[in-house]
This record gives structure tokens, C-alpha cells and sequence, in this order.
């Protein structure tokens, strides 16, 4: 939405710098996206009449001698009679006008925000007649996108323009336009009108102004046209029939005009920049049928309104030509019970008012906030209207702003009759709230009769007895109904930034676990030379397809982005599989990189609140070019090494595992990590030939999978500390067996002869015919052994 | 092997088939040629199939128990100085340092919820504008891959609200992954991280939120800081606030400079009244406010995309 500056100190007394008062605005009222500066735009540009009008033959083109005052500029030369030349295209140019003159030198206003601004010059035209800049249409001057003539100023306006006159005077156009954030106004449709803004403005700046226009209405509708309407849709119907009486003129440039444009919009033709002009000033959207069609349509020979949802199937052809199809959220504003217009957000091309429109039907209404929300997303329009209706405009005002469009319409329409339909006429809302709670709630030390005076500058009508006040909010604010909707009104208009921060005092906190774990396996895993990365929960069903997974045990996006974001992840390696092949490229010869993160799948089913489990993974991926050597040691070596820092102990099993996570890895060339209670932590190993080349990468690539949660039932439980003496050795065994399964004998045998030994790995050799292995590992007992022990094991 | 060569030989026969279509008809050609190339079609695809599962049955059985292959050296790690951790991930711990060292507890964020608690909880009402200010992603079902740590609130006051009977206050912190429906440019991502705080006692007040706020950022950024505030809104907290900080010189900022942080407010009475918490004993405030923009701040970064980027290049920075 788009305030002018001007126009709110039109309304109100705004004693502060435009400064100030944005910074105030943006501090207790609304967020400001943007200023547009305009005090230059209207530079050089002034108001002229026109003395001498004539036609250049055979062409369209006006030579006209214009009286510019007293106005001398740089490079125009006058004639003997003290006036400046200039050729004229427009058709209405005649002798004695006044006109919008822009001089040499000046910058076309409609170019103002171009690449290149268009500066208008001095020239010959066909050769010989010189012309001194131009005379403007509303077109060149920003305020209309209609191209057909120049633009006449009334000479008996308000501000008695003269020749020589700076236009910008003449039309307060020395402005600033602030670009408001909508969003942040979603609570306050009361705000979407110029006058309830600047009585905002008003309130924060502590004052009252109190010229402020209010829209009831003394009328006692006549009711003479039948209005039915389901109160659940729309609370509020009023409809003025007006009758033609004489034309419109629509010959002067108007500070209605200016106002529209200053707003935002264009004009369209004077019915409608009526509707339009009401609305920009009180928030409540109006429109005008052609009263004649509208009966027609109906069949009898009155007009009957009714306000219905739209039955499945209906189709309307709107104002702009488009045809939509109806859905039964939509709400539509009938002829007896035929479609003609979509209800706040656009007209029906059927009942259009046109140049022969003799008798119009002015509509003013509240609808259902809801139902136009969906109307608005299903049919795309995002009107100046629906998003004012949107917001939901409160329904005491639609008589009196109607009223106000019909004598605004008066020079060629005159009142017919007035109808309204409001079958139960809003409650007043009182809250009553005591100084304390405001205070308390707030951190401040307000005064009773600061708080009385700041809430009435906004107009809540306030009794007070003993600290208690009983406050009647508003008609038009419909968001006030609890004592904190209040107290918030006084810090905001008071400036929450005059609110006093201090800290609370209370008790510590408790640590959190699973934090602390996680911070412990990132520090241990940058130690290991690891990457830490971040990838998207959303991942595409390619990718889950390329890593053997299940598109179906992924939760589906429907509004996803794009297909590469369409599904929920089930496991952190495919990511890092997507993330290694990129990092191959750039190129990294040799990683390893690592993401913590929650994932979820579909087969987990529903926790106790009825939302999805979710576990929380830690995916793995080491990748090297031109390795020969097996990569499944080198992330079982991660794995394990991060394991024991976390003091769990564990044994590499065989592959069964079927779960998402394990549906990348190849079975042969992977193991499950099992805990010493049994239960499967992980998976660790290399992936499937058809896996890694699906990701393009090279040969040495392995990684592994962890379940966090379990991790954590485990991790960092107290470790025995030994001081005690060490007796090393190495030993070598030939086996055909597998090392597991050697360790497994070595241990046994230990145990039973009562000792305890730590076994690291040395070597494993095997000469390229031989069936036995030798497997060399080193031990370190915690006891003094004899050499019988020793001769046990290599006997093994 | 054995079904791939069938599958060969199949193909081939339709291939041969084919060269039949000019003793067709010519009005029957097109369809002729349609059903041959569709039969082609579904060969060539078990073909891959195929091929794919002889790759993976080509895989060498290794023994999974040993520290390392036959004749092949030990494995070694990485030398310390190839690690790196993600900024993203060492600055929510900061945060969560900070707010711990103030009191909070921390509670992590869910990642996938429902409607109740991403809206319906926090007194949203069904339908209303405001929802879809927050251009939620949903999945078949209706659930809702979060748009705020707010989300978390309903919940954090259904768990802490025993601490209240106790004499105590709520404090607790929720930082989280969320997800907007976007375009992504240099300042926008669909998937960034929130922490949510969330305060309730007998007698808080905005005063104290306002307090809060200023010494985390003041702790966060190492020295005095000038806040702002301007209204808000959000059907959670009444009032709702918008809070600022101007950018610190250090940072590169002029003065006059702000930057909007974070949305903040004290928790709507109904709010509390869902999550069982009497709102004439109890009033909160609660905040929600972005990770990455923080980060970004404190390390000059301009582009948000680099975070969930992958690239080494960027992430060995840390």
C-alpha cells in the first residue's frame, strides 16, 4: 500500500520532520518497505495558458504562443509579447486554456524511475517551427496511462493557479510516498484507508486531531430493492440506486487524479474513480453495476440482490474478459439468482457500467475474510479491493461511505433510493483492564492518565474508576477484544522502545544431552580430518532411486519447488553421495564429510502425538581418486575410532540389516554395527557398484550410517581407568579364519586363563597362492603373563 | 549373464519384427510401430535392471570383521588440519551457550509436524490470512515440514508447565531447521534455521523480553549494541514486536543502520489456556528469530546459498 506524506498532513498535524515521522511510523505503527522521494519530480514544470492556438496546415500539429508568467528559462526566448513557443499534438489544445508546461531541461515525470529519464529539449518541428519543450498530457505527468490529450487545470480551483505558477505547488506533489508492508497490517483493514492511517499517525505522535471523518450514517434506508444475503458470508449489504441527471464532466485535471496515482492506481473513468477514490480514503472497497443490465438479467422489473456462495459448476465472465469457473467457496453477488459479479474481488462484465449507463446500482459490503482468502488464491486476483476485504473491513461503515461515493457522483447522478441489509449490527466491544495489568505486563510505570489520554487519541472511549478502566474499542477496530489487545495499544502508541529492558532472574537451566553428544562427535570428527556439511531435508526421487531407497517410504511434498525437492530424505548418505560427486569434481582428490541431521520415514509410522517418528542420523562418506586399496577399512577405521572416543563397544556383523539407511551399501562389502545388548547402531561399508555409479563416483568410496538416538543411550558411560603394570606383545597367527574370528579364539583363550588383554591389528599378510593368512596383532595385558600363554595363542 | 543374453535375443527378435512394418498397411503402420517400440522400450529397461544386478553381484565378498585387506596397509585418518565444522552448525551452539549461560534449556526442533502445532496451537484461527504469510510447505498427508520453531512452542509449554506449580519459570530455547516455499537467492533459502525462545512466570514483563534480547545480542556480538523495536504482528503474542539491533561498526555498519532480527511478544492468553497454563496467574513472551542471517552478519558472508551448498571450498573456510 502507498500513503502519502502530504496527504496525511493534510489530514492531521504532524509537528515533526518527515524524518522522524517515518521513523516513528516504522517504531509504533508499521513496518515501511520503502520511501519514494518525488520533491523533484515535478522540477520544471509549470502552470501555463495558452494565448495563441494555431493549426500548422495538413497537419494534426498546434503552434501555440503560451504565457509561462514571469518564469524565465535558461535558453527560451519570448516573442515581442513576452510569450514562449511551443507545437502542440493534442486535440483539445485551445486558446485561453491552462495547461502543464514542461520545460527545456525538465525530466518527463512519467521517465523519473527509468534507466534512462527522458529530458525534454528544445526543437524545430517539420523543419522550421521551434518548439520550447511541451505541453503535458496526465500520461507524461504520472498520473494516467491513457495517451489522448494534453491536461487542463481548472482556473477556478482552490488554489487560484496563475501562468508562471510551479504545478508542483499548485498539487502538493513535493512528496514522499511510503511503500507500506501490507503483511504487517493483516490485523488493521482499518489502516487500508488514508483516514484511519493518519489518525494512527496521529496517535503516536501523543495528539488528537479531531477533524477526523467518520462514515456513520443518519439515513433511514428506504429499502425499496430486495437484498437477501446469508449472514455467515456477508454481515452487512447496502445498495444506493442512483439516476442519471446530467454528464459527468470530466475535463480537468483533478486533485482526484493525483491522489489515485499517489495511491497507486490510475483513473479509469469517473463512476469508477469515484469507487476507487472512497475506498483509498476509508478502507471500504465499493463498485458500481449499470443498473438497467443488472435488472435485465434478473428478469422482473426491479432489481433483487441476493449474495450467495456459488453452486459447483457456475461460470462469470469478469470485467477484464476472463471467464472463470466458479468453485462453492467463491461468493457471488446475483441478479435475482444469476452471477454477476465475483463479491470483493471483481465485477462482472454483464453489468459493467458503461458511457450509456443511466442508472447505477452502488454496492457496499463486508464479506467473509475466509471465503475471499480462498477466492483470492483460486482465481489469482489480488485486487486493490480483496486485499482490503481481506482484511476484513468492519461493517459499520458501509452506508455512510456509500453515501459519501453517491454525493461525490452528484453533478450527474442523483439518489434514487437506499437499501441495506444488516440484519444483526455489531456488538460494541468493552474491555476493561486496570492500570496495574498494563503496567505489569509491560515493565513500565505509566501513569492512569497518560494511558487515558493516549488511547483516546485514537478514539476508545474510556470510564474510569479506582485504576479499573472500562474501554469501548472502536467500530473499525476489529481486532480489540482481550485486556492484552489493549495493553498492547498503549506500549505500541507510547513506543516499546521507551519500555525499559531488565533481566529476569531464575533458575539454571539443565543441560541438554543430545547436544552435547553432538557437539562431541563433530569436535572428534574435524580431529579426524572430516568435513562437516549441511545438506537439504528435501531431496528428489531420483536420488533416493539412485541409492536403492523407496520413493514410497518418503514423505511427498506436493507444493515442492521442483522435483529435485519433492521428497523428505530417509537416511544422511545419499546427500553426502550427491555432495562427494560434486566435490570430485572441483576437483578434491581426497575427503571425508559428514552431516547430523533428523530424518523420517513413512515406515516408522506415528509417535504418541500423532506426528511422524523422526530419528536423528549421522551419514558418512570418504571418497578418494586413484586409491587401489579397500575402502571399507578406512570408514570402519572412522567409525570405530569415534565409537571407542565415545566409549561404546561394539562388533561389525554381516549386512542383514534391510532398512533405508542400509539399502545403499553393498552386503558384501558392509557390516551392521552391533551394540553389546544387540542392537543395530548402523551401518558401515561400501555401496553398491550400481550405487556408485549412479553418483558417477570413483572406485574408493565407502561410509557409514549411525542412529544418534541409540548412540546416546550408550555414549560416555563412565570408562574404568587401569594404572596398573602392562606387559606387551606381538603376536602372528596363520588362520584361514576370519580376524573377527581369530580375536574372538584370542580372547576366549584369555579368559580362560584369567587374564584381560587390549588387541590392536598390526598386519594382515597373505602371499598370493596361499589359502592362510598371517594376521599380526599386538597385545597388551594387564597382568604379568608367563611364556606358556604366549605359546597357547600362536598355537591358535 | 544368462538374462541379460535372453533379453538380447529378445530385443533382436523385435528389431527383426520392425523391419516387417513395410508389409503393413500404411494406416496400420503408425500403431504397428507405436506397440514394437513400446515392447523395445520395456526390454531395454529390464536390460538395465539386468546389468545393474550383475554389477552388484560382481561385488567381491571381503572379510567386514578385520581392520584391513590381505597385504594392504593399515587405514589412517585424515591429518586434524583436512576437518572443518560447518559455521551454520558451530554458531547454534553459541547461541545455545549463550541462552544455557542465561538459563535457558534448549530443545531441539522438530523437522516434519502437523497443522495443530504449527498453527492451530498458536491460535491461529482455520483459514485465516495470516497462515499463509508463511508459505508452508505439505506433504500428502497435511503435515507441514515447518515454517517456524514457533511449532515447538505448544509443546515446550505442555512439558515445562509442572515447573510453574513449582515456584519455578519456563526458559527454554528451541533451535531448529525450517522450511519456506521460496525463491532462493542470495538472501533467500527455502530450508534455514530459527531458534525459538520462550519465557513464562507469575510476573514477566515486555521490560524483561526487551532485557533478554539485548543481552544475547550483546553476548553474541561481543560488545554494546543499540536496539530498536517496531510493532508486529502475530497471532501467537499480544502484543507482538519486531526487534532490532544496529548493524555494530565493527561489521561495517553506519549509524542509523538496523537490522530486524527477530519477531518477538508477550504469548497470547489463549496460547497458554491450550497448553494448560492459567493466563491470569502466568503471562510469557516468546521470539523466533533467524540463524543464518546472524552468521552471516558476524562473518561478512553475502550469500545464503553457500550454507547447504556442499562445497569444500567454502566449508574448509571453518
Amino acid at each position: 500500500m502507498k500513503i502519502s506524506v502530504n496527504e496525511l498532513r493534510d489530514i492531521t498535524t504532524i509537528p515533526v520532520s518527515n524524518e522522524e515521522l517515518i521513523r516513528l511510523i516504522g517504531a509504533r505503527l508499521v513496518e515501511v518497505e520503502g520511501v519514494i522521494d518525488e520533491t523533484h519530480k515535478y522540477d520544471n514544470i509549470y502552470i501555463v495558458r495558452v494565448e495563441k492556438a494555431e493549426k500548422i496546415p495538413d497537419t494534426h500539429l498546434t503552434l501555440c504562443q503560451i504565457n509561462v508568467g514571469n518564469k524565465d528559462i535558461k535558453g527560451v526566448e519570448k516573442n515581442a509579447d513576452g510569450l514562449v513557443q511551443v507545437v502542440c499534438g493534442a486535440p483539445n489544445v485551445r486558446e485561453g486554456m491552462l495547461a502543464v508546461w514542461i520545460a527545456p531541461g525538465a525530466v518527463v515525470p512519467a521517465s523519473v524511475h527509468e534507466d534512462v529519464p527522458f529530458v525534454i529539449g528544445k526543437r524545430k518541428m517539420l523543419g522550421k517551427y521551434e518548439s520550447n519543450g511541451m505541453l503535458a498530457g496526465a500520461d507524461e505527468l504520472d498520473f494516467d496511462d491513457k495517451h489522448e490529450k494534453i491536461a487542463e487545470i481548472d482556473p477556478n480551483d482552490g488554489m487560484d493557479p496563475k501562468p508562471g505558477d510551479e504545478f508542483a505547488d499548485i498539487f502538493e506533489l513535493k512528496d514522499l510516498i511510503l511503500e507500506i508492508e501490507n503483511k504487517s497490517l493483516t490485523h488493521r483493514p482499518d489502516c487500508f484507508g488514508v483516514e484511519g492511517f493518519a489518525r494512527e499517525v496521529a496517535g503516536i505522535l501523543g495528539d488528537y486531531y479531531g477533524g477526523y471523518n467518520h462514515f456513520y450514517s443518519a439515513t433511514k434506508p428506504d429499502n425499496k430493492v430486495k437484498i437477501e444475503i446469508d449472514e455467515n458470508i456477508c454481515s452487512r449489504y447496502t445498495a444506493i440506486v442512483l439516476e442519471k441527471h446530467g454528464e459527468l464532466k470530466k475535463k480537468y485535471l483533478t486533485w482526484r487524479d493525483v491522489f489515485l496515482s499517489k495511491s497507486g492506481m490510475r483513473p479509469v473513468d469517473p463512476i469508477v474513480d469515484a469507487t476507487n477514490f472512497w475506498m483509498l480514503q476509508t478502507g471500504q472497497p465499493l463498485h458500481a453495476f449499470d443498473y438497467d443490465k443488472f435488472v435485465a438479467i434478473g428478469g422482473k422489473d426491479k432489481p433483487e440482490i441476493k449474495v450467495r456462495l456459488a453452486r459447483k459448476g457456475e461460470k462469470l465472465v469478469l470485467l477484464d474478459d476472463k471467464e472463470i469457473e466458479l468453485n462453492e467457496n467463491d461468493i457471488v453477488i446475483c441478479s435475482c439468482d444469476t452471477p454477476v459479479a465475483l463479491a470483493g474481488a471483481m465485477g462482472g462484465k454483464s453489468t459493467m457500467i458503461d458511457e450509456n449507463t443511466k442508472n447505477i446500482i452502488l454496492e457496499s459490503a463486508t464479506f467473509s475474510l475466509y471465503n475471499l482468502r480462498k477466492t483470492q488464491m483460486a482465481h489469482g486476483i489480488f485486487s486493490e479491493a480483496i486485499t482490503r476485504f481481506t482484511k476484513g473491513q468492519p461493517a459499520y461503515q458501509t452506508l455512510g461511505v456509500a453515501e459519501c461515493c453517491a454525493e461525490g457522483l452528484s453533478d450527474g447522478f442523483k439518489v434514487v433510493s437506499v437499501s441495506d441489509a444488516y440484519p444483526n449490527p455489531t456488538k460494541e466491544i468493552v474491555v476493561k483492564v486496570t492500570t496495574d495489568e498494563i503496567n505489569s505486563l509491560l515493565g513500565t510505570n505509566y501513569d492512569e492518565k497518560l494511558i487515558i489520554t493516549t488511547l483516546e487519541n485514537v478514539e476508545f472511549e474510556i470510564k474510569s474508576s479506582n485504576g479499573e478502566l472500562e474501554i469501548r474499542v472502536p467500530d473499525w477496530r476489529m481486532d480489540i477484544h482481550i485486556k492484552e489487545d489493549i495493553i498492547e495499544e498503549v506500549g505500541r502508541l507510547l513506543g516499546y522502545d521507551n519500555i525499559p529492558p531488565v533481566l529476569p532472574l531464575h533458575q539454571t537451566a539443565e543441560p541438554n544431552k543430545m547436544l552435547k553428544l553432538k557437539k562431541q562427535i563433530r569436535d572428534i570428527m574435524r580431529r579426524f580430518g572430516a568435513n562437516e556439511m549441511l545438506t537439504y531435508s528435501f531431496v528428489s526421487g531420483k536420488l533416493l532411486e539412485r541409492s536403492s531407497q523407496d520413493t514410497k517410504n518418503s514423505y511427498k511434498i506436493v507444493n515442492s519447488i521442483s522435483p529435485e525437492l519433492q521428497y523428505i530424505r530417509q537416511s544422511i548418505v545419499p546427500s553426502l553421495l550427491e555432495k562427494a560427486y560434486m566435490n570430485q569434481k572441483i576437483p578434491f582428490d581426497k575427503f571425508a564429510i559428514f552431516e547430523i541431521n533428523k530424518v523420517y520415514q513413512k515406515e516408522w509410522g506415528m509417535d504418541e502425538e500423532d506426528v511422524p517418528v523422526e530419528r536423528m542420523q549421522m551419514g558418512f562418506v570418504i571418497a578418494e581418486r586413484k586409491n587401489k586399496t579397500t575402502a571399507y577399512y578406512k570408514a570402519k577405521k572412522y567409525v570405530e575410532e569415534l565409537l571407542s572416543e565415545l566409549n561404546i563397544k561394539v562388533a561389525f556383523k554381516i549386512l542383514k540389516d534391510t532398512s533405508a539407511a542400509s539399502k545403499p551399501f553393498e552386503k558384501k562389502r558392509s557390516a551392521e554395527i552391533v551394540t553389546e545388548d544387540g542392537v543395530i547402531i548402523g551401518v558401515v561399508g561400501e555401496f553398491k557398484n550400481s550405487v556408485r555409479q549412479n553418483f558417477k563416483l570413483d572406485e574408493y568410496l565407502a561410509g557409514f550410517e549411525l542412529n544418534l538416538d541409540e548412540i546416546l543411550k550408550r555414549a560416555n558411560q563412565r570408562k574404568e581407568i587401569y594404572f596398573g603394570e602392562v606387559e606387551k606383545r606381538d603376536l602372528t597367527v596363520k588362520t584361514t579364519k576370519t580376524y573377527g574370528e581369530l580375536i574372538e579364539k584370542i580372547n576366549k583363550t584369555l579368559a580362560k586363563n584369567n587374564l584381560v588383554a587390549e588387541i590392536t591389528p598390526l598386519a594382515i599378510y597373505q602371499p598370493g597362492d596361499a589359502k592362510e593368512k598371517s594376521i599380526s596383532v599386538h597385545l597388551e595385558f594387564r597382568q604379568k603373563i608367563d611364556g606358556e600363554i604366549m605359546q597357547e595363542l600362536e598355537a591358535l | 549373464m544368462e538374462e541379460i543374453q535372453k533379453l538380447k535375443q529378445e530385443l533382436k527378435k523385435v528389431n527383426a519384427e520392425y523391419a516387417g512394418i513395410r508389409d503393413i498397411p500404411a494406416e496400420e503402420r503408425a500403431e504397428f510401430g507405436r506397440k514394437i517400440n513400446q515392447r523395445k522400450q520395456e526390454i531395454l529397461a529390464k536390460i538395465v535392471e539386468a546389468e545393474k544386478a550383475a554389477l552388484d553381484t560382481d561385488a567381491e565378498p571381503i572379510d567386514i570383521t578385520a581392520p584391513t585387506a590381505p597385504n594392504e596397509p593399515l587405514p589412517e585418518l585424515y591429518p586434524q588440519n583436512q576437518g572443518s565444522l560447518h559455521p551454520l552448525m558451530t554458531e547454534l551452539d553459541r547461541v545455545t551457550e549463550i541462552y544455557q549461560m542465561m538459563g535457558f534449556d534448549v530443545v531441539e526442533a522438530r523437522q516434519l509436524d502437523d497443522e495443530y502445532h504449527m498453527f492451530d496451537s498458536l491460535n491461529f484461527a482455520k483459514e485465516h490470512p495470516a497462515r499463509d504469510g508463511y508459505d508452508t510447505f505439505r506433504t500428502e498427508e497435511g503435515l507441514i515440514p515447518p515454517a517456524h520453531t514457533s511449532t515447538m512452542q505448544h509443546r515446550v509449554l505442555k512439558a515445562y508447565k509442572d515447573k510453574l506449580e513449582k515456584g519455578e519459570n519456563i526458559a527454554v530455547v528451541v533451535p531448529g531447521r525450517v522450511y519456506r516455499n521460496e525463491d532462493v537467492d542470495a538472501t533467500h533459502e527455502h530450508t534455514f534455521y530459527q531458534c525459538e525462545g520462550v519465557y513464562v512466570s507469575c510476573d514477566c514483563t515486555m521490560g524483561q523480553m526487551l532485557g533478554i534480547l539485548r543481552e544475547f545480542f550483546e553476548k553474541y556480538y561481543e560488545q554494546k549494541l543499540n536496539i530498536r523495536t517496531q510493532p508486529g504482528y502475530f497471532p501467537f503474542t499480544e502484543p507482538s514486536l519486531e526487534f532490532m539491533i544496529e548493524k555494530p561498526k565493527s561489521l561495517g555498519g553506519k549509524k542509523g543502520d538496523f537490522l530486524e532480527m527477530l519477531g518477538c511478544g508477550m504469548i497470547h492468553p489463549n496460547v497458554l489456556k491450550m497448553a494448560g497454563i492459567d493466563p491470569t496467574k502466568y503471562h510469557g513472551f516468546a521470539w523466533g528469530g533467524g540463524i543464518d542471517r546472524l552468521v552471516m552478519l558476524r562473518y561478512g558472508l553475502k550469500d545464503v546459498r553457500y550454507f547447504e551448498s556442499g562445497n569444500l571450498n567454502f566449508l574448509k573456510e571453518f
